[in-house]
Protein backbone atom coordinates (compact mmCIF):
# COMPACT_ATOMS: atom_id res chain seq x y z
CA UNK A 1 0.00 0.00 0.00
CA UNK A 2 1.03 3.35 -0.90
CA UNK A 3 -0.15 7.26 0.14
CA UNK A 4 0.94 9.90 -2.33
CA UNK A 5 -0.51 13.19 -1.01
CA UNK A 6 -1.11 15.73 -3.47
CA UNK A 7 -3.08 18.52 -1.37
CA UNK A 8 -3.31 18.69 2.43
CA UNK A 9 -4.79 21.58 5.15
CA UNK A 10 -6.10 21.83 8.08
CA UNK A 11 -9.65 20.50 6.70
CA UNK A 12 -9.14 18.95 3.76
CA UNK A 13 -7.02 16.41 1.88
CA UNK A 14 -5.98 14.86 -1.58
CA UNK A 15 -4.30 11.83 -2.16
CA UNK A 16 -3.54 8.90 -4.09
CA UNK A 17 -3.85 5.60 -2.30
CA UNK A 18 -2.65 2.93 -4.75
CA UNK A 19 -2.06 -0.99 -4.31
CA UNK A 20 -5.03 -1.83 -2.20
CA UNK A 21 -8.09 -3.42 -3.29
CA UNK A 22 -11.41 -1.82 -4.45
CA UNK A 23 -12.87 -3.29 -0.92
CA UNK A 24 -10.28 -1.23 1.02
CA UNK A 25 -10.17 1.93 -0.93
CA UNK A 26 -14.23 2.01 -0.09
CA UNK A 27 -14.06 0.68 3.53
CA UNK A 28 -11.84 4.19 4.26
CA UNK A 29 -14.41 6.11 2.96
CA UNK A 30 -17.20 4.56 4.52
CA UNK A 31 -14.93 4.49 7.80
CA UNK A 32 -14.45 8.73 7.39
CA UNK A 33 -18.39 9.62 6.53
CA UNK A 34 -19.78 6.83 9.42
CA UNK A 35 -17.55 5.22 11.74
CA UNK A 36 -15.04 7.71 13.21
CA UNK A 37 -16.99 9.62 16.76
CA UNK A 38 -17.27 12.74 17.08
CA UNK A 39 -19.34 15.03 19.56
CA UNK A 40 -21.98 17.07 18.76
CA UNK A 41 -24.77 18.31 20.79
CA UNK A 42 -27.53 16.15 21.55
CA UNK A 43 -29.76 17.03 24.84
CA UNK A 44 -30.63 21.02 24.87
CA UNK A 45 -31.88 22.37 27.88
CA UNK A 46 -33.97 25.36 26.97
CA UNK A 47 -34.87 27.80 30.50
CA UNK A 48 -35.48 31.07 28.27
CA UNK A 49 -36.21 31.10 24.29
CA UNK A 50 -37.36 34.30 22.92
CA UNK A 51 -36.47 34.29 19.76
CA UNK A 52 -37.81 34.11 16.63
CA UNK A 53 -37.62 30.58 16.02
CA UNK A 54 -38.74 27.29 17.96
CA UNK A 55 -36.89 25.87 20.48
CA UNK A 56 -36.61 22.73 17.83
CA UNK A 57 -35.07 24.25 15.02
CA UNK A 58 -32.77 25.65 17.62
CA UNK A 59 -31.60 22.21 18.83
CA UNK A 60 -31.11 21.57 15.22
CA UNK A 61 -29.06 24.28 14.55
CA UNK A 62 -26.81 23.08 17.74
CA UNK A 63 -26.51 19.94 16.99
CA UNK A 64 -24.93 20.57 13.55
CA UNK A 65 -22.21 23.10 14.85
CA UNK A 66 -19.36 20.84 14.86
CA UNK A 67 -17.37 20.07 17.99
CA UNK A 68 -13.52 19.64 17.78
CA UNK A 69 -13.11 16.39 19.48
CA UNK A 70 -10.41 14.71 21.50
CA UNK A 71 -10.94 11.43 20.60
CA UNK A 72 -8.52 10.23 23.47
CA UNK A 73 -10.45 11.99 25.84
CA UNK A 74 -13.99 11.00 25.57
CA UNK A 75 -15.79 7.77 24.57
CA UNK A 76 -19.32 7.25 22.75
CA UNK A 77 -21.61 7.23 25.08
CA UNK A 78 -23.62 4.17 24.05
CA UNK A 79 -20.86 2.01 24.90
CA UNK A 80 -19.29 4.68 27.84
CA UNK A 81 -17.86 1.91 30.27
CA UNK A 82 -18.27 3.83 33.29
CA UNK A 83 -21.88 4.74 33.29
CA UNK A 84 -23.11 2.62 30.59
CA UNK A 85 -24.79 5.20 28.56
CA UNK A 86 -26.67 7.22 31.33
CA UNK A 87 -24.69 10.07 30.71
CA UNK A 88 -21.07 11.30 32.98
CA UNK A 89 -18.06 13.29 32.47
CA UNK A 90 -16.14 10.55 30.44
CA UNK A 91 -18.94 10.74 27.54
CA UNK A 92 -20.72 14.34 27.71
CA UNK A 93 -19.48 18.06 27.99
CA UNK A 94 -22.21 20.52 28.15
CA UNK A 95 -21.88 23.90 26.84
CA UNK A 96 -23.61 26.99 27.75
CA UNK A 97 -25.38 29.73 26.16
CA UNK A 98 -27.05 33.04 27.23
CA UNK A 99 -27.31 35.89 24.99
CA UNK A 100 -29.89 38.85 24.84
CA UNK A 101 -30.56 41.41 22.03
CA UNK A 102 -30.26 43.15 20.01
CA UNK A 103 -26.74 41.40 17.99
CA UNK A 104 -26.40 38.06 16.53
CA UNK A 105 -25.46 34.84 18.84
CA UNK A 106 -22.82 33.18 17.49
CA UNK A 107 -21.27 29.35 18.01
CA UNK A 108 -18.15 31.26 19.80
CA UNK A 109 -20.79 32.64 22.70
CA UNK A 110 -20.90 29.29 24.03
CA UNK A 111 -19.20 28.72 27.16
CA UNK A 112 -17.88 25.06 27.39
CA UNK A 113 -17.50 23.05 30.49
CA UNK A 114 -14.34 20.95 28.89
CA UNK A 115 -11.62 24.22 27.55
CA UNK A 116 -10.65 21.80 24.80
CA UNK A 117 -13.80 21.33 23.75
CA UNK A 118 -14.81 24.25 21.71
CA UNK A 119 -16.92 24.51 18.33
CA UNK A 120 -14.70 24.14 15.30
CA UNK A 121 -15.92 27.45 13.44
CA UNK A 122 -16.59 30.30 16.01
CA UNK A 123 -18.47 32.41 13.33
CA UNK A 124 -21.40 30.36 12.69
CA UNK A 125 -24.72 31.92 13.03
CA UNK A 126 -27.27 30.83 15.81
CA UNK A 127 -29.59 33.20 16.17
CA UNK A 128 -30.39 36.79 16.05
CA UNK A 129 -31.90 38.17 18.44
CA UNK A 130 -33.86 41.30 17.99
CA UNK A 131 -34.10 44.18 21.05
CA UNK A 132 -35.68 42.97 24.54
CA UNK A 133 -35.45 38.84 23.34
CA UNK A 134 -33.45 36.38 25.44
CA UNK A 135 -31.57 32.89 25.25
CA UNK A 136 -30.41 30.56 28.17
CA UNK A 137 -30.12 26.89 27.53
CA UNK A 138 -27.42 24.33 28.56
CA UNK A 139 -26.72 22.00 25.98
CA UNK A 140 -25.51 18.71 26.19
CA UNK A 141 -22.98 16.85 23.29
CA UNK A 142 -22.56 13.31 23.53
CA UNK A 143 -20.10 11.29 21.31
CA UNK A 144 -21.55 9.52 18.73
CA UNK A 145 -21.36 8.01 15.20
CA UNK A 146 -22.01 9.94 11.96
CA UNK A 147 -24.39 6.55 10.58
CA UNK A 148 -26.87 7.50 13.38
CA UNK A 149 -27.12 11.11 12.34
CA UNK A 150 -25.32 13.70 10.03
CA UNK A 151 -24.62 15.78 12.89
CA UNK A 152 -21.81 12.76 14.01
CA UNK A 153 -20.58 13.21 10.66
CA UNK A 154 -16.97 14.48 10.28
CA UNK A 155 -16.04 13.48 6.90
CA UNK A 156 -17.22 15.45 3.51
CA UNK A 157 -17.66 15.14 0.58
CA UNK A 158 -15.28 11.64 1.02
CA UNK A 159 -14.85 9.97 -2.64
CA UNK A 160 -12.53 8.32 -4.66
CA UNK A 161 -11.68 7.48 -8.40
CA UNK A 162 -9.90 5.09 -10.32
CA UNK A 163 -6.46 6.50 -11.68
CA UNK A 164 -7.08 7.18 -15.22
CA UNK A 165 -4.62 5.74 -17.71
CA UNK A 166 -4.83 7.45 -21.54
CA UNK A 167 -3.04 5.88 -23.58
CA UNK A 168 -2.41 7.62 -27.26
CA UNK A 169 -1.19 6.01 -30.44
CA UNK A 170 -0.99 6.95 -33.99
CA UNK A 171 -2.06 10.05 -33.43
CA UNK A 172 -3.43 12.14 -36.88
CA UNK A 173 -4.03 14.84 -34.78
CA UNK A 174 -7.26 15.88 -35.36
CA UNK A 175 -8.05 18.00 -32.51
CA UNK A 176 -11.68 15.92 -31.90
CA UNK A 177 -10.76 14.90 -28.80
CA UNK A 178 -9.49 18.12 -27.48
CA UNK A 179 -12.47 20.13 -28.28
CA UNK A 180 -14.66 17.66 -26.87
CA UNK A 181 -12.61 16.60 -23.17
CA UNK A 182 -14.71 18.78 -20.58
CA UNK A 183 -12.32 19.05 -18.87
CA UNK A 184 -9.48 20.47 -21.47
CA UNK A 185 -6.86 18.54 -20.81
CA UNK A 186 -5.80 17.42 -23.44
CA UNK A 187 -3.63 19.14 -25.76
CA UNK A 188 -2.38 19.29 -29.26
CA UNK A 189 0.90 18.79 -30.63
CA UNK A 190 2.29 18.46 -33.93
CA UNK A 191 3.07 15.02 -33.22
CA UNK A 192 -0.31 13.86 -32.20
CA UNK A 193 -2.54 15.00 -29.01
CA UNK A 194 -0.65 14.56 -25.35
CA UNK A 195 -2.04 15.13 -21.79
CA UNK A 196 0.94 16.17 -19.40
CA UNK A 197 1.14 14.12 -15.98
CA UNK A 198 -0.18 16.58 -13.84
CA UNK A 199 -3.43 16.47 -15.66
CA UNK A 200 -4.55 13.10 -15.95
CA UNK A 201 -5.65 12.70 -12.55
CA UNK A 202 -8.36 15.67 -13.54
CA UNK A 203 -9.56 13.00 -15.86
CA UNK A 204 -12.90 11.82 -15.02
CA UNK A 205 -13.10 8.48 -17.41
CA UNK A 206 -15.81 10.12 -19.57
CA UNK A 207 -14.82 8.38 -22.26
CA UNK A 208 -15.96 11.55 -24.73
CA UNK A 209 -12.32 11.19 -26.33
CA UNK A 210 -12.59 8.02 -27.48
CA UNK A 211 -15.51 8.56 -28.66
CA UNK A 212 -14.84 11.18 -30.70
CA UNK A 213 -11.86 9.98 -32.52
CA UNK A 214 -12.55 8.07 -35.90
CA UNK A 215 -9.11 6.34 -35.83
CA UNK A 216 -8.75 5.01 -32.28
CA UNK A 217 -6.17 6.10 -31.74
CA UNK A 218 -6.93 7.47 -27.77
CA UNK A 219 -8.32 4.67 -25.18
CA UNK A 220 -9.13 5.49 -21.89
CA UNK A 221 -9.24 2.78 -19.04
CA UNK A 222 -7.91 3.01 -15.16
CA UNK A 223 -6.25 1.27 -13.01
CA UNK A 224 -7.86 -0.72 -10.46
CA UNK A 225 -5.65 -0.39 -7.77
CA UNK A 226 -4.81 3.01 -7.58
CA UNK A 227 -7.49 5.43 -5.96
CA UNK A 228 -7.46 9.26 -6.29
CA UNK A 229 -9.60 10.38 -3.00
CA UNK A 230 -10.63 13.56 -2.13
CA UNK A 231 -12.35 14.30 0.93
CA UNK A 232 -12.71 16.88 3.70
CA UNK A 233 -13.40 17.15 7.68
CA UNK A 234 -16.39 19.31 9.15
CA UNK A 235 -13.27 20.45 11.91
CA UNK A 236 -14.22 18.34 14.46
CA UNK A 237 -10.87 16.71 13.12
CA UNK A 238 -8.13 17.85 11.41
CA UNK A 239 -8.24 16.35 7.60
CA UNK A 240 -4.99 14.09 8.91
CA UNK A 241 -6.63 13.08 11.83
CA UNK A 242 -10.07 11.96 10.20
CA UNK A 243 -8.10 9.43 8.07
CA UNK A 244 -5.76 8.08 10.82
CA UNK A 245 -8.86 7.49 12.87
CA UNK A 246 -10.81 6.17 9.66
CA UNK A 247 -8.07 3.70 9.64
CA UNK A 248 -7.77 2.71 13.43
CA UNK A 249 -11.49 1.98 13.45
CA UNK A 250 -11.27 -0.12 10.57
CA UNK A 251 -7.92 -2.26 11.88
CA UNK A 252 -9.85 -2.55 15.90
CA UNK A 253 -13.04 -4.16 13.79
CA UNK A 254 -10.26 -6.34 11.96
CA UNK A 255 -8.23 -7.54 15.39
CA UNK A 256 -12.66 -7.73 16.92
CA UNK A 257 -13.01 -10.40 14.10
CA UNK A 258 -9.85 -12.13 14.90
CA UNK A 259 -10.83 -12.28 18.59
CA UNK A 260 -14.40 -13.17 18.00
CA UNK A 261 -12.42 -16.16 15.24
CA UNK A 262 -10.27 -17.07 17.86
CA UNK A 263 -12.69 -18.23 20.74
CA UNK A 264 -14.75 -20.42 17.86
CA UNK B 1 -31.65 31.93 9.46
CA UNK B 2 -29.33 30.23 6.96
CA UNK B 3 -29.33 26.48 7.36
CA UNK B 4 -25.95 25.53 9.72
CA UNK B 5 -24.54 22.94 6.94
CA UNK B 6 -25.26 22.52 3.49
CA UNK B 7 -27.84 19.95 3.07
CA UNK B 8 -26.14 17.68 0.36
CA UNK B 9 -22.78 17.50 1.29
CA UNK B 10 -22.72 18.76 5.01
CA UNK B 11 -19.93 21.56 4.93
CA UNK B 12 -20.65 24.33 7.40
CA UNK B 13 -21.71 27.10 4.68
CA UNK B 14 -23.64 29.55 7.60
CA UNK B 15 -19.84 30.06 8.93
CA UNK B 16 -19.41 32.66 5.86
CA UNK B 17 -23.04 33.91 5.54
CA UNK B 18 -22.44 37.27 7.26
CA UNK B 19 -19.88 38.36 5.48
CA UNK B 20 -20.71 37.03 2.37
CA UNK B 21 -23.88 39.01 2.73
CA UNK B 22 -21.87 42.15 3.24
CA UNK B 23 -19.91 41.68 0.40
CA UNK B 24 -22.61 41.09 -2.18
CA UNK B 25 -24.59 43.90 -0.43
CA UNK B 26 -21.52 46.15 -1.31
CA UNK B 27 -22.36 45.21 -5.12
CA UNK B 28 -19.66 41.66 -5.38
CA UNK B 29 -20.54 39.53 -7.59
CA UNK B 30 -21.88 36.53 -5.45
CA UNK B 31 -20.06 33.81 -7.87
CA UNK B 32 -16.73 35.57 -7.25
CA UNK B 33 -17.67 36.07 -3.59
CA UNK B 34 -17.81 32.30 -3.25
CA UNK B 35 -15.16 31.23 -4.82
CA UNK B 36 -12.78 33.86 -3.11
CA UNK B 37 -14.66 31.98 0.27
CA UNK B 38 -13.75 28.62 -0.70
CA UNK B 39 -16.91 27.29 -1.80
CA UNK B 40 -16.62 25.07 -4.56
CA UNK B 41 -19.06 22.31 -4.81
CA UNK B 42 -22.70 23.58 -6.15
CA UNK B 43 -24.87 22.35 -3.70
CA UNK B 44 -22.60 24.30 -1.01
CA UNK B 45 -22.81 27.73 -2.94
CA UNK B 46 -26.86 26.83 -3.74
CA UNK B 47 -27.15 27.06 -0.43
CA UNK B 48 -26.30 31.17 -0.08
CA UNK B 49 -26.90 31.82 -3.51
CA UNK B 50 -30.43 30.95 -3.05
CA UNK B 51 -31.18 31.79 0.99
CA UNK B 52 -33.68 34.52 1.78
CA UNK B 53 -33.09 35.84 5.29
CA UNK B 54 -36.88 36.15 7.22
CA UNK B 55 -35.27 37.07 10.54
CA UNK B 56 -36.76 40.58 10.05
CA UNK B 57 -39.67 40.06 8.70
CA UNK B 58 -40.80 37.71 11.44
CA UNK B 59 -39.20 39.27 14.64
CA UNK B 60 -42.57 41.53 14.86
CA UNK B 61 -45.14 38.91 15.60
CA UNK B 62 -43.06 36.78 18.09
ZN1 LIG C 1 -20.50 7.81 30.49
ZN1 LIG D 1 -22.50 21.10 -0.24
Amino acid sequence: MEVDILELSDRSAKFVLSNVRTAFANSIRRAMISDVPTLAIEYANIYDNTSVIYDEQLALRLSLIPLITDIESYVPQARCPTCGGEGCPVCEVSLSLSAEGPGMVFSRDMISSDPKIQPADGNIPIVDLKKGQKLVLEAIAHMGYGKDSVKWQAGIACGYKNMPIVSIENCDACGKCASECPKGIIHIEESGATISEEDLIKCSICRLCERMCEISAIKVSFNESAFVFTMESDGSYSARDLVLNAAKVIKGRAEELVGILDRL
Amino acid sequence: MIPVRCFSCGKVVSNYWVDYKKRVEAGENPAAVMDDLGITRYCCRRMLLSHVELVDVLSPYQ
